[in-house]
């Protein structure tokens, strides 16, 4: 694809310096992919200047959607870290060393995410974030996803339309309000839709019955709220960006944002309904996590012959490829961790560190990561002992994502 | 009147960095500074950490060399605790290493270098990129990416992500190769030598038409820094070795890093000037990266690589060189060096034996030093650990910031070349290969 891309400005790659950048009219460029923490008042300066010329900015990997280990900074005041670095280390022989002030550009007090200093549009998470989702979202941004708007809705060629319809029968089914025209046609196997063909022009009459549904969301089954969550993401068009895993950061902007935001234009006032309802509810329910995790898409048996009786660390022994790290006694943030990534830590026998960011916000991590080890593997330790053997609480739990906790601000 | 020339930022480079460069009413120049202006403080963050939890966190200071950002800090702890690690972990982390080198050195060499080569240094800076490049010159473009990919592939391999891999641990590696995924790759070891010789000899080629420029601009007798196992190119395990400008070699154990590499605190770069400490800064000013390594070696460790070493060193007269532009050159010949290691290892039995991971590792209260030779030049980790295995304080000293001072002392001597002799003027330059 990268004869397709007109790239305009990217340091690493190619020749145009920073005032090429700056001479273009606001809004020139299409898409903007911003990396990196922001560490220094020239980081803050560059992520202000891609806004002003970007139509849309996407937070390109941890760094910029947490704030990445760079974060773990923010425990001590930065003049302590300056110091450390420029004056303190061993190496140092100045007599009187100073902190570098000629032609530099300072350092940010905290390091806080992306979206605190510009609005951001899209995420992409993951440390790295991994190839396919890259792909995926210059794919989407080349056109190329997603399908036009169908006129019709997904119900109108449904095989179930005439008797038979899951939703009548009172399973969340986003068909009155997607567009028709797909291939994977989830109810002919008696599944509902999801809503993964994005929204249509028109909508079925059936719409009531699923606004009925999203407007009582409390009553339903575990499955469906996972499905609000799904439609909700694609309705956004995040999943598009991230390859259709959840990993985009949707759980963060529907904290943040108090009403849908659809790159769609002209949607029905019916389908608008729907979304900002389950908007609403997802956004009203601090403790919704209904949500992908690395265990879920983890190969290793949870419930294994394996119990944890003492907090194990990664340089014990050498765990066997079955079992759930944490059952054998090792920490691993997969539970608090969101998927994505595919488990490519788990493959080479290393535990999740958490590299694509919390399934929950702004809580305290290592309590939470006790309460789900305590309540859901096997695990001989109360939530009390567990956190009291975890010897670096924020480096396991917060790795990636201290920077964007606002209890630690 | 003085004038002031910036260049913002620098641009194919892996960091954030500007040049401000002052000239005098005369003409001469006044002063030439490398600005870096990014630094994470990962030096003080990792205080407090697990130990071992600290080469899960390193990688992130470079996304194109995470590899011996991963194994340093790893060997690092080692030292402090005291731990061995088994023959088979060791040649994992060698092969590993090696990948990286590969993948790297294809992609500086392709990405980073080439457009200048072969578009000439007059071309339109908006074509003057890889992206071009592959459009012109497909086969070639084809192959540099199945280079870099085979590299990559192996990194994620062994490593498990080949950007910030995870598989190096305190005692050895979590999982040895698979036999399945090591078939795989050394099915694609012939194409590889072949294409990296096709590299060599396009490098090669490269050199002859830009002579003029190889033998003329920026020829800077520095001190060099590199790292040596018995004197033999390495770059995974060894001593660190300072070169003299005169061609003296000098053998410093990875705990005594301190005798030898001093660091200077400059006013205007937060990358930080490296030199020789005996001979005081800034006399004693290193360069590191693919040249110096060549000047540090004996010999290289490969029969194809040493060959090419012997052929450079033949061609330019001098057991030391001091011709930036061979840069490139040495580059080449630590590539081809990097897949001939990683052809012996795929065939060692060692990379798929189980027995990779020392069972009985205790943390104890010291520091360890770990040093290794990244793809930018030499890497060090020093990590005091306490009784409990947590981080109390930690040095880096990483591979870029090792050649700062050396390239902004060749970037002055450029300079001056430029703006004072003007010798760029009588320079014979070849037809760009991509016009």
């Amino acid at each position: 694809m990268l004869p397709a891309l007109d790239i305009v400005y990217w340091p690493a790659v190619v020749d145009f310096k920073e005032d090429s950048l700056k001479a273009r009219p606001d809004g020139d460029v299409l898409v903007g992919f911003v990396e990196g923490s922001l560490r220094t008042n020239k980081d803050l300066e560059q992520a202000k200047l891609m806004r002003e010329k970007c139509q849309l900015i996407i937070a390109f990997g941890s760094c910029s959607c947490y704030g990445n280990v760079h974060g773990l900074a923010n425990q001590w005041d930065i003049q302590e870290a300056i110091d450390r670095k420029f004056t303190q280390a061993e190496s140092i022989t100045n007599e009187s060393p100073k902190e570098p002030t000629v032609h530099m550009p300072g350092f940010t007090s905290k390091i806080v995410p992306l979206d605190e200093v510009i609005k951001v549009d899209a995420y992409i998470a993951g440390c790295p974030p991994k190839p396919e989702q890259i792909i995926s979202a210059v794919q989407f941004l080349l056109g190329q996803k997603p399908q036009p708007m169908a006129d019709a809705p997904f119900c109108s060629e449904c095989v179930l339309r005439d008797s038979g319809c899951v939703l009548e029968k009172g399973v969340l089914c986003f068909g009155p309000i997607t567009s028709a025209g797909c291939s994977l046609k989830c109810t002919s196997d008696g599944k509902p839709c999801v809503g993964c063909f994005g929204p249509s022009k028109a909508v079925d009459a059936r719409v009531g019955k699923l606004t009925d549904m999203v407007k009582n969301a409390d009553s339903l089954s575990s499955g469906d709220k996972k499905n609000l969550y799904e439609f909700l993401a694609l309705f956004l068009n995040v999943p598009l960006m991230a390859g259709f895993d959840l990993a985009g950061d949707i759980l963060k902007q529907v904290k943040k944002k108090g009403t849908p935001q659809t790159p769609l234009a002209n949607l029905p006032s019916e389908t608008e309904q729907v979304a900002s309802t389950i908007m609403s509810y997802l956004r009203d329910h601090r403790d919704f996590t209904e949500i992908s995790t690395v265990c879920d898409t983890c190969p290793r048996i949870i419930g294994s012959k394996s119990t944890m009786t003492r907090v194990k660390r990664d340089y014990e022994g050498l765990p066997n490829m079955e079992d759930c790290f944490i059952e054998q006694g090792y920490l691993c943030a997969g539970p608090i961790t969101r998927a994505g990534c595919g488990g490519l830590c788990i493959r080479v026998n290393a535990p999740c560190s958490g590299c694509y960011g919390q399934t929950e916000w702004n809580v305290n991590q290592a309590e939470r990561f006790a309460e789900v080890a305590t309540k859901g593997f096997n695990v001989a330790l109360s939530k009390e002992e567990l956190l009291s053997q975890m010897k670096d609480k924020l480096g396991f739990s917060e790795k990636f994502t201290l920077a964007a906790n606002k209890n630690y601000r | 009147m003085v004038k002031e020339i910036e260049v913002e930022p620098v641009t194919r480079l892996e960091g954030h960095g500007a040049l401000h460069l002052t000239l005098g009413d005369d003409g001469t120049v006044k002063d030439v500074q490398f600005n870096i202006q990014s630094t994470r403080f990962f030096e003080k963050f990792v205080e407090g950490r697990y130990c071992e939890h600290i080469p899960r966190i390193t990688p992130r200071i470079c996304g194109i060399c995470p590899i011996p950002h991963h194994l340093t800090p790893t060997k690092a702890v080692e030292d402090a605790w005291k731990v061995e690690i088994p023959e088979p972990a060791y040649k994992l982390r060698q092969l590993l290493q090696n990948a990286k080198q590969y993948s790297s050195h294809a992609l500086h060499f392709y990405a980073l270098a080439a457009p200048d080569f072969l578009l000439g240094p007059f071309a339109d800076p908006a074509l003057r990129n890889v992206v071009h490049v592959i459009n012109k010159m497909p086969d070639v473009g084809a192959m540099a990416l199945k280079m870099m990919d085979f590299g990559q592939k192996l990194c994620a391999e062994i490593g498990g992500k080949s950007v910030h891999p995870i598989s190096a641990i305190v005692g050895g590696m979590k999982k040895p190769m698979d036999e399945d995924a090591r078939d795989k790759f050394l099915k694609q070891i012939e194409d590889q030598v072949e294409w990296s010789k096709k590299t060599v000899e396009i490098g090669l080629k490269v050199v002859e038409d830009y002579w003029d420029v190889v033998a003329n601009v920026g020829v800077v007798p520095t001190y060099y820094v590199g790292m040596t196992k018995n004197g033999v190119h390495d770059i995974y395990d060894g001593d660190i070795r300072i070169v003299t400008p005169d061609g003296k070699k000098i053998d410093y154990a990875p705990q005594n890093y301190l005798d030898a590499l001093g660091e200077h605190i400059p006013p205007h770069s937060y990358a930080t000037h490296m030199y020789y400490k005996p001979a005081g800064y800034p006399e004693g000013i290193y360069r590191a990266n693919t040249l110096a390594m060549l000047n540090c070696a004996d010999k290289m460790a490969t029969p194809l690589a040493d060959e090419a070493l012997k052929a450079m060193r033949a061609k330019v007269g001098t057991d030391v060189i001091h011709h930036t532009f061979a840069y490139h050159w040495a580059r080449l010949i630590e590539l081809v060096e990097s897949i001939e290691v990683i052809a012996t290892l795929l065939q060692d039995p060692d990379i798929v034996n189980p027995d990779c991971k020392t069972l009985d590792v205790e943390p104890r209260e010291g520091q360890g030093v770990g040093v290794t030779e990244a793809p930018r030049g030499l890497l060090l980790y020093n990590i005091w650990s306490d009784n409990d295995g947590i981080c109390k304080k930690a040095n880096l000293l990483v591979a870029t910031n090792h050649n700062i001072a050396g390239i902004e002392k060749t970037l002055m001597h450029v300079a001056k070349q430029v703006f004072e002799d003007k010798a760029l003027e009588g320079l014979k330059l070849p037809d760009p290969w991509i016009k």
